[in-house]
């Protein structure tokens, strides 16, 4: 059985559907993460795993369409932050289809890649929007000590995304790997669309 | 005339190793009332979706013989095509919600917008299933708000406001609280007097008896009979199919009573009823 | 069941404007303080959103969303007029603690830059009712997938929430422990998380398959039950904004 290619860009319904429940698992990630009172977003666990299941380009639609809905029912400045999500589920994709997120070891170094990734893509428009913050406590208070003793805004602020986003990436593609081989092998399946229909005749 | 053909279906799942249905054959004729039993996983569900086409577009896998569905052959047709003829409702009331809509009414408009319908017909339509089904009072509630029994009800009023000839329902009320069945139940009634060619897989064997013209017994995938309820049910080997006959059937059979000139057991509670005052007699 | 849109059905004038105008008036609204940086024209069009806002009467919905933003705009006030590199001129001093004015001003320029984007985007998430917002953009060629996508998400989130409080309920009940160290509350994430998470992406093929037998996929025209509304002075209003961003072009190429 050979796989296709990890960039068609047809999509079948099964993905179509997979998307908004993605968008549903990243948001219930953040608000138990928020009832728990856990110093981490763990709201991209639903972009992680539609990149795994469906690749690539169902994992960057997961996460524009996450960044859309959350600019429209929480904070309007989360639009801009689509490109994070989107470079998310690219990678993750990638990373997947690749073969890099097979067992608990790899998903660990997979899972820090991400958030290297995620936090090269956002720093900048950390700096563009707010000036180089996070809006995470802990991150901002690093940012703040950083930039008294030196004279590096980019810095400080590189600093202060990492702290955030790679401990929490790590997690969230840890706790995605599990949520995954726990799936039943036919769910999986039905995101695979790439296989022709063989013939009994 | 033949609504629906089926020879010599066979379909494999992706990553399975069986055959889920094997070398199946039988045709339905136009506004007959066909119910299909045996036990879980005997090939029921699989069955219906090869009827609508989602085996095997929606799945892929491997696939043979052949499904002529008013005509049209379902492996070289698209699910949207074959929508038009076969309209089909699952068993769990709630996944079928398609979630973009916010009121029952627009629910329902959902498959009519999808396929064209010109928008005064389309309202026409939607109002004439809302009374047929009796939800007109829930027309402007959140879908997710109704009973399991309303729910369900509004898919089966979904499917036939795209006007389909056939319909499958599939176990319509195995998730469902008796009240709500009786719901359902009593809206299949009001389809099969519609004239509509149905195919019900169902476990409720009483409701099969009092309905189906004709009854499918599926095993492993193989069809092990195609006949009449009372043919069907006065079978001694049933339970070797995990079945249970009515149990009008089977206090017959107890009390050794067939039905008047014929071989055969009663399967409803009428028929019972008569076999019975027949033998006082 | 609990809505997570923040549209608020009112009377309004800005409520009867068509959603793409109101899109248009976001780019206005953010263009314009780009094209021309200045504190004043930055007030003015955040000015406007606001009057806007006060006459769709939403205001008063406003103050969750500006709270959050205000919340981390005040870390950046204090982090740049303490810390900014660019600091020389010492503007005041409370104890140790001295406070530039070269900070401030980026400070405050990093607060406009977030009010302008937020008041924009909040008249169109507070008086256009997304699905009707979704449906003008799949009229003007957007990607019905995409419309569907984005509308089920507002359909989703609620059941969603509804089954993981329901979990909460169950998991408590047994006694699991949602509150001390973080690893006691990290262990408790799981548990919650996984259920709903699997329950909702095993749904995912029956629904897929619903979508599929109503015509999904068809290729037909598709046609809409409702009308497409029209609204009064659309076309004069979106005019007046492309001018006025046209205007603000030609202003920053002639000086």
């Amino acid at each position: 059985m050979k796989k296709q290619s990890m960039w068609s860009l047809r999509l079948s319904t099964a993905s179509l559907v997979l998307i908004p429940v993605a968008v549903g698992v990243n948001y219930i990630g953040k608000l138990l993460a928020g009832l728990l009172k856990l110093p981490l977003w763990l709201d991209s666990i639903g972009t992680v795993l539609a990149a795994m299941l469906g690749g690539p380009i169902v994992g960057a639609l997961a996460g524009a369409i996450n960044n859309i809905i959350y600019g429209l029912t929480a904070d309007p400045i989360s639009f801009v932050y689509a490109i994070t999500s989107v470079a998310i589920g690219l990678v993750t994709g990638i990373l997947f289809y690749r073969g890099y997120i097979s067992s608990w070891g790899k998903a660990l170094g997979a899972g820090i890649i991400i958030g290297l990734v995620a936090t090269v893509v956002s720093t900048p428009l950390n700096i563009g929007f707010w000036g180089g913050q996070t809006g995470n406590v802990w991150g901002d208070a690093l940012f703040a000590a950083v930039l008294a003793n030196t004279d590096s805004t980019w810095l400080a602020s590189l600093l202060d995304e990492v702290v955030v986003d790679v401990p929490d990436k790590l997690l969230v593609v840890l706790i995605s790997y599990g949520i995954f081989m726990g799936l039943p092998k036919n769910i999986v399946q039905l995101y695979n669309q790439n296989d022709k229909v063989e013939t009994l005749d | 005339m033949n609504k629906i053909v089926v020879e010599g279906l066979k379909y494999k799942y992706p990553l399975s190793e069986t055959l889920a249905l094997d070398n199946i054959s039988f045709s339905v004729k136009e506004g007959e009332f066909i119910g299909i039993i045996g036990r879980n996983s005997a090939g029921k569900s699989t069955l219906c979706q090869a009827i609508v086409g989602l085996v095997p577009h929606f799945y892929k896998g491997a696939y043979g013989g052949k499904v002529l569905v008013d005509g049209l052959e379902v492996k070289t047709h698209s699910i949207a095509d074959i929508s038009l003829k076969a309209g089909m409702v699952f068993q769990n009331p709630f996944t079928q919600v398609t979630g973009s809509k916010m009121t029952v009414y627009e629910e329902i408009a959902f498959g009519l917008e999808n396929i064209g319908v010109p928008r005064t017909e389309m309202i026409n339509r939607i109002d004439e299933v809302l009374h047929l089904f009796k939800i007109e009072h829930v027309k402007d509630h959140n879908p997710f708000d109704l009973s399991g029994g309303q729910m369900q009800r509004m898919a089966i009023a979904s499917i036939i406001a795209m006007k389909p000839e056939i319909i499958l329902l599939d176990e319509p009320t195995s998730q469902l609280d008796p009240g709500g069945s009786e719901e359902v139940f009593q809206a299949v009634q009001s389809l099969k007097n519609q004239g509509i060619t149905i195919l019900m897989a169902e476990h409720k064997m009483e409701k099969v008896a009092q309905y189906c013209d004709k009854v499918l017994l599926l095993e492993s995938g193989k069809v092990v009979d195609y006949d009449t309820p009372e043919v069907v049910f006065s079978r001694n080997d049933l339970d070797v199919f995990g079945v249970t006959a009515p149990v009008y059937t089977k206090v017959c059979q107890a009390l050794g009573v067939k039905k008047k000139g014929a071989d055969t057991y009663p399967v409803t509670l009428k028929e019972a009823e008569a076999a019975l005052k027949e033998m006082r007699r | 069941m609990k809505s997570i849109s923040l549209y608020v059905n009112r009377n309004s004038f800005v409520h009867d404007v068509d959603p793409i105008t109101k899109l248009i008036y976001i780019a206005f609204a953010i263009l314009v303080p780009i094209i021309v940086p200045s504190f004043t024209i930055s007030f003015i069009c955040v000015g406007i959103s606001l009057v806007l806002l006060a006459f769709a009467k939403v205001l008063r919905k406003t103050v969750p969303v500006f709270s959050f933003v205000f919340l981390v705009l005040i870390t950046v006030v204090i982090i740049q007029g303490l810390f900014k590199p660019e600091n020389e001129t010492v503007l005041f001093q409370l104890g140790p603690i001295t406070m530039y004015q070269e900070g401030l001003l980026f400070a405050l320029t990093i607060t406009l830059r977030v009010l302008t984007i937020v008041s924009a985007f909040m008249i169109l998430v507070l008086t256009t009712k997304p699905s009707e917002l979704v449906e003008s953009l799949v009229r003007k060629g957007m990607s019905p997938s995409i419309g569907y996508m984005i509308v089920s998400v507002f359909q989703i989130i609620p059941e969603m929430m509804a089954a993981v409080s329901t979990i909460t309920d169950a998991q408590r009940a047994r006694g699991m422990e949602t509150e001390g160290s973080f690893f006691v509350r990290f262990k408790a994430f799981l548990p919650l998380m996984g259920p709903v998470v699997l329950g909702a992406l095993i749904n995912t093929k029956e629904r897929a398959m619903a979508l599929e037998v109503r015509g999904f996929n068809s290729q037909v025209q598709k046609t809409y039950l409702y009308e497409e509304k029209t609204y009064a002075y659309s076309r004069l209003i979106r005019a007046l904004l492309l001018l006025a961003i046209a205007g603000a072009l030609v202003w920053r190429i002639l000086s």
